[in-house]
């Protein structure tokens, strides 16, 4: 029973890691720009969704606005600077996001202070959900629910609609897409809203499980790298497998060895790398 | 976009001028010409111009970190963002080594050369399995591993306490001892004599065949495999010669602070590492120096009045990128170009790799 | 066993999935020759250049160099037993000087060997030596300071071959090194590939019909990934079977 409730923590973790990583790989795809600013951009999903629910009192409120709020400062970001440093090496692009995280990370505790918050269970789904003799929170069964949802419907945009069809297409040749006809920068500054957007709703989410702290940024983003590093850049299978791998071993490896749980995901990638240079799902 | 492409990219970046950049020139002026005797200089007049000298003390130590950065980074075009675990288990192991065994300066300080060398060559051997941004991904993933391995030894590091009580030895050699280190003063000297040494070695690297090998990979990996460098081993080697050089002024950073805070194995330490050696100019060695100098005076001036001084770093980041892809050192250069006519050294080993960084992209 | 095949393939093969790319091309290129293997385009040309530099691992079959087995080696490894290859698109260092170029070509023999960090490139002055010398083959010995990318395209185009020599090779192998060429750099070009057959052993994958027509010893021809007519110039020129496959093409 209690590897039950362990694999269902980290289902529910692995869930995250996939949407804060999906965000991250769909940029990586159709941009070829990599975002060290995304850690950040989950923190802030994380405050927001603190402070609407502070001022509503509604976290539903704060989880339909809080991510949007995310997705358009990334926007914001991406018409107003990011889009002037696609054509610079990689180099370039971490050097502004490093600058850019940072920026968010010092906000942050200007505006809500360098210690860390709680933030209570939302209505509704506080409590636990018995099944026989088996107990679990209700608000953890709702993450898994939820975010099998988000990861549907973000399979659906990007395979069934015409948005996706872009996305992809561009993913293989941005020339191609911008011969269709396609307002090019257009589609760059909503994939890189909806990309970070995600990394906002994760934010939120698992602020009632995990609580925010300023600093969580750059652990978030490691742990993101570890999820890409295994699965594959640009590839959303490898995003979802990688991101429950590593839930499931952070998760598992908390009961057997609490201290070490954090290592062991970068354990796993370690072994990942010795024996396949390029990931579980990656092409040579 | 291709290896073509990416060079073509950097050219016609600002920093990069269009004369070839020249390595048989910088060798006439050899590891103790073109810019040494001035920084020798600038050593001696560093303690008196600032408030202290211990501050004087600090830059040096992070300047000789933001060489080795700038070592991977400006020469092999390597990102990394796994330099404080050098940093930090430089600290870390030394002190133990002093602490629990009992031992002096010098084999302390060994200790942590040694350990950064190997660690260094460790981590790099994984990282450049993969290159471009998986690459730096991994530095980055190898360093929240390196922070945790950290934090949980807490029998050994302290935790988040960090290691306190530090000691500084005197300068001893063979049971001799040659100097006491406990002023400020004199660990400034002991210091300012270890950065003038690396000076002078690093400048050599760069100008030996494997530091033009590395510009090489940087310029163009593919060309450079083509013609018979098995490029992989180049970039471990300058990962072990970095970790040994970050590694070691981990370790003088924890005898000036008598102390080996958490803060050094964390991500943040490499990342300051990596903004020090940006903002000085990636590619000159006299900017390394001057990036760090700027970064340790203006975090004394504002840590005090205004602890959120680090959004200004942030903004510093971004705009050089957007303006002044040589840093500080290339902001120098073209004033001095445009003002004085000559630009110092710019022939000169130390200067005539600069430009912007070029990462192979896959 | 000694013959004076520098190169030899047996059976060489390179499949992508069910597509055969390079299929059982049997190939032997003499000591001191100029060899060329035309085809039409998606002949496999340059599938087979990849097996032969070390960039793909052939699917089946071997390569042999000097006698000796190659086929899996890698391709640094292979520029140390004393192959050298140029790029059909331009790879230089291209913020580096000429005399960087070459200097780094001569250099990179060593392999592993210029891995010593402590001594000054000064201490090996046969590198420099050497790229000074093809440079003034090249007739680049006046821009020796000028950065690559400077140099216009025909001179990158002999600078790309330059360093190819400086890896001082047995056997040369050259990709399309007139390809972006303008008409008056080929002439040049052409006297600097047949001056290299007498010296070296040439093998060279070529576009141009000129230039392979004046240069080879032996003509490969390659059609669909296998070989359709080896022989002399001229027997190839008029071999009936070479028309039908370039006229596929043309028409």
């Amino acid at each position: 029973m209690l590897y039950l409730f362990q694999v269902l923590n980290g289902l529910g973790l692995g869930m995250i890691y996939f949407l804060i990583s999906a965000g991250l790989t769909i940029i990586f795809g159709l941009l070829n720009f990599v975002n060290f600013a995304h850690g950040a951009f989950f923190m802030l999903g994380g405050y927001l969704c603190w402070s609407l629910t502070e001022l509503t009192g509604n976290f539903w409120i704060s989880l339909l606005t809080g991510p949007p709020l995310v997705a358009f400062l990334a926007w914001a970001a991406e018409v107003t600077l990011i889009r002037r440093i696609y054509r610079l090496p990689h180099t370039f692009h971490i050097l502004v996001t490093v600058g850019i995280a940072l920026i968010l990370q010092e906000t942050t505790i200007m505006i809500w202070g360098p210690i860390g918050k709680s933030i209570p269970v939302p209505d509704g789904l506080q409590g636990v959900v018995k099944l026989w003799n088996f107990t679990y929170p209700t608000y953890r069964l709702f993450l898994i629910a939820f975010t099998s949802l988000i990861g549907f419907a973000l399979w659906y945009l990007l395979e069934r609609t015409r948005f996706g069809g872009l996305v992809r297409a561009g993913s293989e040749s941005a020339e191609m897409v911008a011969l269709l006809g396609t307002n090019i920068h257009r589609l760059f500054a909503r994939t890189f809203a909806l990309g970070v957007g995600l990394a906002g709703l994760a934010g939120t989410l698992s602020a009632p499980i995990r609580g925010i702290h300023p600093f969580m940024g750059p652990e978030v983003l490691g742990i993101a790298f570890v999820v890409v590093v295994i699965g594959g850049m640009g590839s959303f299978t490898g995003a979802l497998l990688g991101g429950l791998l590593v839930g499931l071993v952070q998760s598992l490896m908390s009961t057997l060895w609490p201290e070490g749980a954090s290592l062991m995901i970068y354990g796993t990638m370690a072994a990942v790398i010795l024996l396949r240079p390029y990931g579980l799902f990656g092409r040579a | 976009m291709d290896a073509n492409g990416q060079a073509r990219a950097a050219r016609h970046a600002p920093g990069g001028s269009g004369q070839g950049r020249d390595l048989f020139a910088s060798l006439r002026s050899g590891p103790f010409g073109g810019p040494t005797p001035a920084v020798a200089v600038l050593l001696v007049l560093m303690p008196f111009a600032l408030p202290s000298s211990t501050m004087a003390t600090e830059i040096l130590i992070f300047a000789t970190a933001t060489l080795a950065c700038n070592l991977l980074l400006g020469y092999g075009g390597l990102l990394s963002f796994g330099q404080a675990i050098f940093f930090g288990s430089g600290a870390y192991l030394s002190s133990l080594t002093m602490m629990r065994l009992g031992a002096g300066l010098l084999p302390a300080l060994l200790v942590a050369v040694v350990a950064g060398a190997v660690s260094a060559a460790l981590v790099g051997a994984l990282s450049v399995r993969r290159t471009g941004i998986y690459f730096v991904m991994m530095t980055l993933a190898f360093n929240q591993t390196a922070y945790f391995i950290a934090y949980t030894l807490s029998d050994w590091t302290g935790g988040d306490n960090g290691l306190l009580d530090v000691p500084r030895p005197p300068l001893a050699l063979f049971g001799v001892t040659l100097a006491d280190l406990s002023s400020a003063t004199a660990y400034y000297v002991f210091t300012a004599v270890i950065f003038l040494l690396i000076f002078i070695a690093v400048r050599r690297v760069i100008a030996s065949p494997f530091g033009s090998t590395l510009i090489a990979v940087r310029e163009n990996e593919a060309r450079a495999l083509a013609l018979g460098y098995d490029t992989r081993n180049f970039k471990i080697a300058a990962f072990a010669v970095s970790g040994a050089m970050t590694s070691l002024s981990g370790a003088l950073y924890a005898m000036l602070l008598n102390f080996a805070p958490l803060e050094n194995i964390q991500l943040s330490m490499s990342e300051n590492i990596v903004i020090m050696t940006v903002i000085g100019g990636t590619g000159s060695l006299l900017g390394s120096l001057l990036g760090a100098g700027a970064w340790v005076i203006v975090s004394d001036m504002l840590a005090e009045i205004w602890p959120r001084w680090l959004i200004l770093t942030g903004g510093a980041l971004i705009l050089i990128v957007l303006f002044l892809r040589g840093g500080l050192w290339g902001g120098v250069e073209s004033l001095m170009r445009r003002f004085g006519g000559g630009v110092p050294y710019a022939a000169d080993g130390a200067s005539d790799a600069a430009g912007p960084p070029a990462q192979p992209v896959e | 066993m000694r013959d004076s095949h520098i190169l030899t393939t047996e059976n060489l093969s390179l499949s992508y999935g069910s597509f055969r790319a390079v299929d059982k091309v049997n190939l032997r290129v003499r000591s001191r020759t100029v060899h060329s293997v035309i085809g039409p385009n998606g002949a496999g040309k340059t599938s087979l250049f990849h097996c032969l530099t070390g960039g793909r691992r052939p699917t089946g079959g071997r390569i042999l160099f000097k006698g000796e087995e190659i086929t899996n080696s890698s391709a640094h490894a292979r520029v140390g037993s004393g192959m050298a290859r140029s790029f059909q698109v331009t790879s230089l260092f291209q913020n580096l000087t000429v005399r960087e170029n070459l200097r780094l070509a001569a250099q990179g023999r060593d392999g592993n060997g210029a891995l010593v960090f402590w001594r000054s490139v000064n201490a090996r002055k046969e590198h420099a030596a050497l790229a000074d010398g093809i440079m003034e083959r090249l007739g680049l010995d006046g821009k020796a300071g000028v950065a690559a990318g400077d140099l216009s395209h025909g001179q990158q185009r002999l600078l790309e071959v330059g360093m190819a020599l400086c890896g001082k090779p047995e056997l040369l192998l050259l990709d399309e090194p007139t390809a972006g060429m303008g008409v008056n750099d080929i002439p040049m070009m052409t006297e600097l590939i047949a001056g290299l057959g007498k010296e070296y052993s040439v093998m060279l994958i070529e576009h141009n019909m000129g230039i392979v027509m004046a240069v080879s010893d032996t003509i490969t021809v390659m059609s669909r990934g296998g070989v359709l007519v080896e022989g002399k110039p001229e027997a190839v020129r008029a071999d009936p079977r070479v028309r039908e496959a370039y006229l596929g093409e043309v028409a």
